[in-house]
């Protein structure tokens, strides 16, 4: 039987007084790749921050390599080092006198108080490697404020990279890239994923590539409504009961599309 | 008395003075102070809370002398119980943060001088609460303003990696461990208890280019975090002993001396800014 890395069962999250995610329960196998597919709104975002502890669950239980998300949000301090989260954006305002290196470093450091100059050699040559793998070593010295989206998002996977993890969680990694840019950092994302062993929850709204790379599909919309491969979830049927009708009649021309 | 004028006489006679010279180390050590907790705290806009504590801290002062006791006994409690209220109110309410320290910050400012208003013994030293008296820095003063200096670098060296991520991305930070809301409280506590200690030596109304100007011109020219936090407090500490020792040998009050040379600087960074974007390896 293959190794659980996330269990989620009957997890259901209020914002506002509202449920926004409605008792979903599922489970995520060792170095799968699983998309979360669903409308704007659908809870999607929400339901991968109450995953990792950012927000406050209602009811419900999650456990992230085996081990209970507490109800605050807590996981012990050798968990929470094999779990990394890729957020849609990060929002810098006005110039930020961060170097690539120094933030690339942060994700080496593990929680809990420490000198700034602990690691030291361990972590110089740990962030070298980590831009390496994300092809960002021209990047190093640069402030975090001053780099193209597609730029922060190469930097933001190597704060991912920079340490051993089992689980990566990203919220729509492809937002604000264009199609080619989109299509290079999915790319970069599989390539790591089957060297790093990585297993990947990831919030989607691009179906193409889901068909093409992801092994599972969870489709959201508030409650989980269907999960399975990409053949099955996204099926046109399936997708009409997702999305509505109009939605699939516009897109239905690309369900055979093979996966690599 | 002294005489005023830039002469090395003049300079060496001031500088054997004690109270010049407890006033210098005072200065010293608030601009270092203001400099590395100013680093964090306008990278976290919280350069408005600063400047918003300094002038409810005058109601803190005022209830302390209305009751008879050592204004500074007062001011730390009024502080922390400031830092405290806002954070619970800017988390709950659906309100933005600088138009509710406003509230809190013009009805403070109200109260305090209502209150003084009945206190006819103090009207004269007004000026002082205003300005600060930098100049009247006793050696316990030092003392206190040394231990706070210690204890928030301390606490800002060994929490380094959660106060950056916080100001990032606080989804990015707690997926990473940090508590976020506990920091985000401790960090206003103490950056409340600082502006308290200073407010002695600086007066309600300049303590908040304390904290805002070095750290500003700072980040206009740093290349990385480790310098910006480091030249923010050398810029902090040099430009308070630079504005006193002026404020010494001209006859002019000293916060507002310390106040213009940390402008000076703030506008020599502005000047080298472009220059250190070219320098951009």
């Amino acid at each position: 039987m293959a190794e659980m890395i996330l269990e989620v069962s009957h997890l259901t999250v209020c914002r506002a007084g509202s449920t926004v995610v409605d008792d979903v329960s599922f489970n995520l196998e060792a170095e799968s790749d699983t998309a979360l597919v669903g409308p704007n709104g659908a809870g999607k975002s929400t339901l991968v921050q109450a995953i990792l502890g950012v927000l406050p669950r209602r009811s419900g239980q999650v456990r992230v390599l085996g081990h209970a998300l507490g109800a605050r949000g807590q996981l012990p301090a050798a968990v929470r080092d094999q779990v990394a989260y890729l957020p849609q954006s990060i929002a810098l305002r006005g110039r930020f006198p961060l170097t690539v290196a120094e933030f690339v470093g942060l994700g080496w450091e593990r929680a809990g108080l420490a000198l700034p100059w602990r690691g030291g050699l361990a972590r110089r040559a740990a962030v070298a490697l980590a831009l390496a793998k994300v092809g960002g070593e021209a990047l190093a010295d640069q402030l975090v404020s001053d780099l193209s989206t597609g730029q922060l998002k190469r930097v933001l996977l190597a704060f991912c990279v920079v340490r051993p993890r089992r689980l990566l969680v990203l919220d729509e990694a492809q937002a604000g890239l264009d199609a080619q840019a989109a299509e290079q950092f999915h790319g970069l994302l599989f390539d790591l994923r089957r060297s790093e062993g990585w297993t990947i929850l990831q919030v989607s709204h691009d179906l193409d590539m889901v068909r093409r790379t992801c092994s599972g599909v969870l489709c959201i919309n508030r409650s989980l409504r269907c999960s399975g491969t990409p053949d099955h979830a996204l099926s046109p049927a399936q997708l009409e009961h997702l999305y509505g009708r109009g939605w699939v009649s516009y897109h239905h021309h690309h369900p055979g599309a093979s996966r690599s | 008395m002294l005489d005023s004028g830039l002469d090395p006489a003049h300079l060496a006679q001031l500088l054997s003075l004690p109270f010049m010279q407890r006033a210098l180390v005072a200065g010293l050590l608030t601009g270092l102070l203001g400099g590395v907790l100013g680093s964090v705290a306008v990278l976290r806009q919280l350069s408005f809370f600063s400047d918003a504590l300094g002038h409810s801290a005058l109601l803190g002062i005022s209830l302390g002398i209305l009751l008879g006791l050592n204004p500074t006994l007062v001011l730390i409690p009024f502080a922390v119980l400031f830092a405290l209220g806002v954070n619970q109110l800017a988390g709950r309410s659906q309100l933005p943060t600088d138009a509710l320290l406003n509230i809190v910050y013009s009805s403070s400012l109200a109260l305090a001088v209502l209150l003084l208003s009945r206190v006819r013994s103090y009207k004269g030293g007004i000026q002082q609460l205003l300005f600060g008296d930098i100049l009247g820095v006793s050696w316990l003063d030092l003392g206190v303003i040394l231990l706070l200096l210690l204890a928030a670098g301390g606490y800002l060296l060994l929490t380094r990696r959660s106060q950056i991520l916080l100001t990032i991305d606080e989804p990015l930070a707690i997926s990473r461990g940090v508590a976020a809301g506990w920091h985000r409280m401790v960090f206003i506590v103490v950056l409340a208890v600082v502006v308290a200690i200073s407010i002695k030596a600086v007066g309600v109304l300049l303590i908040s280019a304390f904290v805002v100007i070095p750290a500003c011109a700072s980040r206009l020219v740093s290349r990385s975090f480790g310098t910006y936090v480091l030249v923010a407090a050398l810029l902090g500490a040099g430009c308070a002993v630079v504005g006193l020792l002026a404020s010494g040998l001209f006859d002019l009050p000293s916060g507002p001396s310390v106040v213009v040379v940390q402008l000076l600087g703030f506008l020599l960074a502005l000047l080298l800014a472009p220059l250190s974007r070219l320098a951009r390896p």
